[in-house]
């Protein structure tokens, strides 16, 4: 066999192995491939499409132009409501939340006895179903009966409306966001129980006091998951939904009789933009609106996102870098 | 390559897809009459009612009746079913053969499309003489001349009081205007603590049966202009309903009322503040007086029409009617004997007697009334002759539903606990508001 | 500062030593009754909702804090005033096979992404991410408006159907978990005469069993809890709701019988309770991974 087919055979042989691996590659991704065009693109350029229609599923979309967009900027009462209210719980909750998974995490990581106990207690409420924790809390603060308002008046307290009033409602969410932190809070663990010991003491050594030592070496160290962590709680505060629906419809009783929703109880401060999106698209089914209102969803979770991402880089340091 | 490929496939298969099934055929209603039904076929229909608990079993029971009349026809009937869940269904296609609402607020949103069918046709082919039907019934079940429900049993609504209250607090006879209402809840509250162990009478919009409609009549505010428009802003009505909602409202503590509201108990429960003499008086529907005969029997209350306002004396002895409504959603598998069904509750005396008896409800085929009349309680003759009254009226009937009303009482909530700003002001913008709302429910954008 | 290793136990004066001993008991106390406190609070409203199941009706709108009579029977009540049993049919129905699915789409996608080199890899990656960080709202109107044209809204079926096709975040993990495998084991196997599948399915499969058992029990309980999803898609047939709907319904249907519903409210947290406890390692590791891997 000469060399030059020799050459051939194996340039074949290859080309068939690469054959073979591109159809592998392709079976391997094929179910993704289709979720992410028919679950995921399709529908992004659809709810654009849709955005500039008038369209509840009756009869075929009818184009609108930019009508939807004008009545969404200008006209529409509820929903800079819902904008600020998605806005207050980004600037609220997240911060919350993460300063406080961060802080019982390191309160944790210096328990030398019971800490898988304690690790079990603190994560038990975010087991619980979004659905059964928002119920029992909504049963605790009723202003009237509830034990929460109940053992206060024992100390002669006169408890608040918790989320029955329209500017403690959103502040009671954040306690019950508080109270199923639990995920947030086993990441931040690890995170902190690995931090390198040996950087630990020789800051130690070198007479920095636990202020100090958390910010220059802890802190650093755990940037990626407080990174997750903000990323993370943005997101669930932009499709912040299940709590306030049931929230607002146990808080307000079952007026069973009208079919009048509670969204947005009380006095809308609850009506945060998920919410407000529900009801335009399944409760007035206004889908082209609804699909308007999507778009400006999307951009403003790519531009929070990646904000966030961007800014990152200042801040973060990742393992085996340095500064 | 291949990955691209398949992406594509997907995209372009999803494309042909929604456009192949683009739209239902033909959104506008064929008058056409619905087949008369075949009484050799046996079928099961589906009707879907808001009813639950104890309500529902006495429908069941007024149903068996149906179906005793008409033997090949089984009824399945499904309670706790609201408007937003039949819309739904019509919207998916998965519908019932009949629905029922409570309401009437949703009448557009249900013949402008053809969600529901045209009952029209149907109506005169079987002579059926719709000024059997009072006049505000007429005209909450249908839309542009389009009937496409049919009324089954009316709410009116009035005041109820503690006959037992009123003799403590030296009070002889129910308010009959405004003022003579304010000044006997401030009689009748008795405060414990820093709440109260009784509250005479809350107007807290959005609390049980407080709502911008149901005080519309008594306050003679009407909902829209004669060109259609929101009359929210023009009204006086509407401005003396806010106003007196508020005094009130500040009279208790906007607080220690929601305080209060919130421990009082579910509207529809045996502890309802009013059954558990937590609350003096109450505006409430006909139908409390067959709760409370079946739940707190032992309770001394008296009814009346709600009071007018003050100078608008000539208003009293009316009050606001709203009622079920009752109809068959498009792509019903079986329309004949679903228009069995829906007439049968809705024309034929007997069951709208047994209706009207069971349910506390107010008949909405005049015939009926007679006989419902001779054996009512007093507490609910009020009830009759509130419906009957001229003065009588209900909430127009328009294309965003109920998304105007609750627009409206979504500023009232604001200004009743002193968040809503200048009153003029409020009401104007949610004058505009209700504009810009039925627009884009015509399928507009904006005006 | 000079390095100079003094031994620790000359001339600290007593009066500092003693004040800095002084200083870490009070940090300590100061600690402890914080983890106390934080203890109780995420711990006494699983307590009154106990309390409060077993209350009669009548008690439970009142201010009382503890039952007295104790009614347990409102556990068994529970399932006579609803049909528990078939929401939580539907519940594990929608559950099962959309982890099922899950697995079967994701495990083979996150392979290709991790293992094997290929034109487009990083473009898939970063449309995996993406798809990862948008909120679940921005997709949901025009694929309502597909299951409805396919009319298969009012069951679960729209629920499970997209997680045959893959599932971002579940990529996104197994593909970091897969990853740390070291390609050594892979590449023994390729020796072998293995082909990818194969390697996949013998090799990466069993090494990767707590990352796969981690997603497997993250999907299922993300399901068993989803709210929204079946809100959505299954509201108007009573027959097809979860179990979270149910709840969510029950007060509704009742009028606010609040012992039966709290009662209500701990059966459905139980099983995930339960789950937990017997599988606490492979939680713990599991959401440990999705944070440090993230």
């Amino acid at each position: 066999m000469s060399a030059a087919v020799a050459a051939d055979t194996r340039a074949r042989a290859r080309t068939r192995a690469q054959w073979r691996r591109r159809r592998t590659v392709a079976l391997l991704m094929a179910p993704w491939a289709i979720g992410f065009s028919v679950f995921f693109a399709y529908p992004l350029l659809a709810s654009f499409y849709y955005s500039f229609t008038h369209y509840d599923l009756l009869s075929p979309p009818t184009w609108l132009g930019l009508a939807n967009y004008e009545y969404l900027f200008k006209t529409d009462p509820q929903l800079w409501t819902a904008v600020k209210n998605t806005l207050w719980l980004i600037a609220v909750m997240v911060p919350a939340q993460v300063l406080f998974a961060m802080g019982v995490a390191l309160l944790l990581s210096r328990a030398r006895r019971g800490a898988g106990a304690l690790r079990t207690i603190f994560y038990l409420p975010a087991l619980a179903p979004i659905v059964a924790a928002t119920l029992g809390f909504a049963y605790l603060f009723n202003p009237a009966n509830g034990p929460v308002n109940t053992i206060l008046s024992w100390f002669g307290i006169e408890g608040p409306l918790w989320l029955n009033g329209a500017s403690t409602a959103k502040p009671t969410l954040v306690l019950l966001g508080l109270w199923s932190v639990g995920n947030l809070l086993i990441i931040f663990l690890a995170a902190v129980l690995d931090v390198p010991t040996t950087l630990l003491e020789s800051a130690e050594l070198d007479g920095a006091g636990a202020f100090r030592r958390f910010f220059h070496v802890t802190l650093p160290s755990i940037s990626p998951v407080l990174l997750f962590a903000i990323v993370i709680g943005v997101i669930d505060a932009l499709q912040y939904f299940t709590q306030a629906y049931v929230a607002a419809g146990v808080a307000q009783g079952g007026q069973a009789g009208e079919s009048a929703k509670a969204l947005g109880y009380p006095e809308g401060a609850t009506l945060f933009y998920p919410i407000y999106l529900y009801e335009q698209a399944f409760g007035r089914f206004n889908m082209g609106y609804a699909s308007a209102m999507t778009v400006v969803m999307l951009i403003v979770a790519l531009a929070l996102t990646g904000l966030i991402l961007r800014n990152s880089r200042r801040w973060v340091y990742y393992q085996g870098e340095t500064r | 390559m291949t990955l691209r490929a398949t992406a594509a496939i997907g995209l372009v298969a999803s494309a042909i897809a929604i456009a192949g099934c683009g739209g239902s055929s033909s959104g506008s209603s064929s008058a056409e009459a619905i087949p008369k039904l075949n009484t050799a076929e046996k079928v099961t229909i589906n009707y879907w009612v808001p009813f639950t608990g104890s309500e529902l079993g006495l429908v069941r029971k007024v149903v068996t009746g149906f179906e005793k009349a008409n033997p090949n026809v089984k009824v399945n009937v499904v309670g706790n079913i609201n408007d937003e869940k039949i819309i739904a269904a019509a919207h998916s296609g998965n519908v019932p053969d009949a629905a029922l609402s409570f309401t009437a607020d949703n009448t557009a949103v249900f013949c402008k499309d053809g969600t529901f069918l045209n009952l029209g046709p149907t109506i005169s082919r079987e002579g059926i003489d719709v000024n059997n039907f009072p006049p505000s019934q007429r005209a909450y079940t249908e839309y542009k001349g389009n009937r496409c429900v049919l009324p089954a049993m009316a709410d009116t609504y009035g005041l109820y009081y503690n006959k037992a209250m009123f003799a403590k607090a030296g009070i002889t006879a129910p308010p009959k205007t405004i003022s003579e209402l304010t000044e006997d809840a401030k009689k009748l509250t008795v405060r414990s603590g820093n709440g109260f162990s009784v509250v005479g009478y809350t107007p807290y919009i959005g609390f049980y049966e407080n709502s911008a409609a149901h005080y519309g009549p008594t306050f003679g505010a009407k909902w829209q202009t004669s060109e259609g428009k929101s009359a929210i802003a023009s009204e006086p009505g509407w401005t003396e309903l806010a106003e007196w909602d508020k005094h009130l409202v500040d009279y208790y503590g906007s607080n220690a009322l929601v305080r209060f509201q919130a421990g009082a108990g579910e509207e529809f429960s045996g502890s309802n503040a009013f059954m558990t003499g937590k609350l003096a008086m109450n505006i409430d529907g006909e139908w409390r007086t067959a709760l409370i005969k079946s739940e707190a029997p032992k309770l001394q209350y008296g009814t009346a029409p709600l009071p007018a306002a003050d100078g608008k004396s000539e208003l009293y002895g009316g009050g606001y009617t709203t009622g079920n409504i009752t109809g068959i959603p498009k792509g019903a598998k079986h329309p004949a004997a679903a228009w069995k069904l829906i007439s049968y509750l809705a024309t034929n005396t007997q069951a709208e007697v047994e209706l009207a008896n069971d349910l506390g409800n107010v008949p909405t085929w005049i015939p009926a009334r007679e006989q419902v009349q001779r054996t009512a309680s007093p507490q609910f003759q009020t009830f009759l002759s509130v419906f009957h009254n001229p003065h009588t009226t209900t909430t127009p009937v328009v294309p965003s539903g109920e998304a105007s009303q609750k627009t409206f009482e979504n500023y009232l909530e604001k200004y009743q606990t002193g968040n809503g700003g200048e009153l003029k002001k409020g009401l104007e913008g949610v004058a505009s508001q209700i504009n810009a709302l039925e627009a884009q429910a015509t399928g507009g954008g904006v005006p | 500062m000079a390095a100079t290793a003094t031994a620790p136990s000359v001339a600290r004066p007593r009066s500092i030593r003693s004040r800095q001993t002084r200083r870490s008991l009070l940090m300590s106390i100061a600690e402890h009754s914080l983890l106390i406190v934080l203890v109780v609070c995420f711990l006494a409203p699983f307590v009154f909702i106990l309390l409060t199941a077993m209350m009669t009706n009548h008690q439970a709108l009142s201010s009382d804090l503890w039952p007295s009579p104790f009614v347990p029977s409102n556990f068994v009540k529970v399932f006579e005033e609803a049909p528990i049993a078939s929401y939580a049919l539907n519940s594990f129905t929608y559950a099962s096979l959309a982890t099922v699915g899950l697995l079967l789409s994701s495990i083979p996608a996150a392979y290709a992404l991790a293992v094997l080199k290929w034109r487009g890899r990083g473009v898939v990656m970063v449309c995996v991410l993406v798809a990862m960080m948008l909120p679940e709202q921005v997709t949901i109107i025009p694929v309502y408006v597909l299951f409805s044209k396919l009319h298969l809204v009012g069951s679960v079926a729209p629920l499970i159907i997209p997680n045959w096709f893959g599932d971002a975040f579940s990529i996104f993990l197994l593909r970091q978990f897969f990853l740390t495998i070291p390609s050594e084991y892979g590449d023994a196997a390729r020796v072998d005469g293995c082909g990818e599948l194969r390697v996949l399915t013998s090799v990466y499969l069993r090494l990767a069993k707590p990352a796969i058992a981690a997603v497997a029990l993250f999907s299922f309980f993300y399901c068993w809890n989803d709210f929204f999803g079946p809100l959505i898609y299954t509201s108007e047939n009573p027959a097809n709701w979860t179990l979270s709907i149910g709840l969510s319904q029950f007060r509704a249907l009742h009028q606010v019988e609040w012992n039966l519903t709290m009662a209500a409210t701990l059966l459905f947290m139980a099983p995930v309770m339960a789950v937990f406890f017997a599988a606490q390692k492979v939680f713990i590791e599991g959401v440990t991974l999705t944070g440090v891997k993230g």
